[in-house]
């Protein structure tokens, strides 16, 4: 089935500013329905900022995002609950409850937000956990269980409500190759087979080009906070841009450097005393 | 002046969650929780709150002694025992033991739920922190105070009994007798009342506290030392004002 042109998510001008830091400046970009969509960039670079305005947890300082056609900028408190009920996250470190077991966790969003027979709640929750291989982890508490399963057993939660659209934060960041290729064969059923929508944040290149549909690329140093690219996987592979090249290819020196020129080293070391006159 | 917003916003938030949201087919606060909180902030304080009641009877009863002796007066220490423990003592050592065992383990259990994120994954997933963490805390907290303090006033007074049996030589009888004669049910009220306060001030002081921390660890650490001075701090004025209310109420 290919994606529908109805975008899912709209992202126009985003800016946040922290303070004097400009962390996201002029952000734009669209979902449609059934495609996944991969941000990349640096550490640092706003990634996880960006996908936070997009959940509703940050406000930006100026700029749009649309979800379901709905701006969730100005929106009220219950009206995003209620938009919050079609979508799942999934943490960059599980963000479980610590004090319910793996199974309480993945039951919770059932049990607070729906009005379903406890047996099925249990049903759901040994499927959802299934799904991420920890099937028999449903009675452990997440200090049990090490860090890579409370990732899956963060996935597993987000989609508990069978949510249209899915959001990861590294969801394979930590994991071992084959549960990182199980969990992106998950995504990949999860869009393909049940059209959901998904953005995913990773540093991880072959998770990014074995399940991206869409890409955008975060800039570093003096584009920090822009998109520097924008395209299918092989838009983004063939991009002519240096710093995307570096970046997938995972280089150490490029646009990024990995060492300043003596120049700019003793600039940034020593500026504030060059500024006043002394001579080296 | 933030800080301050932010409690009354929290006290807004939890009375809606207790009266509005009920009405408004929005969903309930878990019973389940209140109960298990309950336990966790009254039962488990129990022994705690005896062996400070206790002592406090205890040493009460001795430098009471001490003094009305030189009159001849040492029938009067129950009457001295029960007023102060009633009204003064009584809430004010049981809200210090609540205080320094459950509102700074809220803040700290709460802290560290917001450092990890919890806190943001539980409003994305459209559950109201407020109605699922800080409402059953808030409840159980007024509600296990002031049962705590009857239960304290109680051990208080039996350790007023043991000096005034094993030291005055009194009657364990006209020891009760005493008290009763002398207690009114105001002096039971006013401290009733008052540790109903203090537990509002505690539950409310310590999730807000635990609500708001930001920086990691350090930042958990902070925030449970606010806790605790800040809701010491509230209880000892709100108990001047409670006591200038009572005393002019008479």
């Amino acid at each position: 089935m290919s994606p529908s042109d109805e975008p899912i998510i709209e992202v126009r001008d985003l800016v946040k500013k922290f303070g004097e830091r400009t962390v996201l400046n002029g952000i734009s970009f669209s979902v449609r329905r059934g495609e996944t969509l991969i941000i990349m960039g640096g550490s640092g670079c706003g990634k996880s900022t960006l996908l936070r305005h997009i959940i509703g947890s940050i406000k930006p300082t100026s700029g749009s995002i649309k979800i379901f056609g709905k701006e969730i900028t100005t929106m009220k408190r219950a009206e995003l609950d209620r938009l919050r009920l079609r979508f799942g996250m999934n943490f960059q470190f599980g963000a479980l409850l610590q004090s319910l077991t793996v199974g309480e966790n993945v039951a919770l969003p059932l049990v607070e937000n729906s009005k379903v027979d406890p047996g099925i709640i249990d049903l759901v929750v040994k499927m959802k956990l299934e799904l991420v291989g920890l099937t028999g982890f449903e009675h452990l508490k997440p200090a049990e269980i090490s860090g890579g399963m409370r990732k899956r057993v963060g996935l597993a939660r987000a989609v508990a409500l069978d949510p249209e659209l899915l959001f990861s934060d590294e969801p394979t960041s930590g994991l071992d190759p084959i549960m990182t290729a199980v969990i992106d064969e998950l995504t990949l059923d999860l869009t393909r087979k049940l059209h959901m929508t998904a953005v995913v944040v990773t540093h991880d290149m072959v998770s990014a080009f074995r399940i991206g549909t869409q890409m955008i690329v975060l800039g570093a140093g003096r584009r920090a906070g822009t998109v520097i690219a924008r395209g299918t996987p092989d838009d983004i592979r063939n991009s002519p841009d240096p710093e995307v090249q570096q970046f997938i290819k995972g280089e150490a020196d490029g646009p990024v450097p990995l060492k300043l020129s003596p120049e700019d080293y003793i600039t940034r070391l020593l500026g504030h005393e060059r500024d006043k006159g002394l001579s080296y | 002046m933030a800080a301050v917003a932010g409690f009354l916003q929290l006290n807004a938030q939890v009375l809606y969650w207790f009266f509005v949201a009920p009405f408004a087919g929005k969903p309930a606060v878990r019973f389940s929780q209140v109960v298990h909180q309950m336990v966790r902030i009254g039962v488990q304080a129990v022994p705690m709150t005896a062996l400070t009641s206790f002592s406090i009877g205890l040493t009460l009863a001795m430098q009471a002694a001490q003094e009305l002796s030189r009159m001849g007066a040492t029938s009067y220490v129950p009457d001295l025992i029960s007023m102060s423990l009633l009204r003064e003592l009584g809430p004010l050592l049981v809200g210090v033991v609540v205080i320094g065992r459950s509102g700074s383990a809220v803040t700290a259990e709460l802290g560290t739920m917001k450092v990890s994120e919890e806190i943001e994954a539980l409003e994305v997933m459209a559950i109201d922190p407020v109605r699922y963490l800080v409402a059953p805390r808030f409840l159980a907290m007024v509600i296990m105070l002031p049962a705590l303090v009857v239960f304290g006033n109680y051990i208080g007074f039996v350790g007023g009994w043991s000096i005034c049996r094993f030291s005055l030589d009194m009657n364990t009888g006209a020891y009760i007798m005493r008290l009763i004669a002398s207690a009114t049910p105001l002096d039971l009220f006013s401290g009733l009342v008052k540790s109903f306060v203090f537990g509002w001030l505690i539950g409310t002081i310590s999730c807000q506290k635990g609500l708001s921390v930001t920086g990691g660890a350090e930042g958990v650490g902070r925030n449970t030392t606010g806790s605790v001075v800040t809701s010491i701090i509230s209880m000892l004025v709100a108990n001047a004002i409670l006591t200038a209310v009572f005393f002019f109420a008479e």
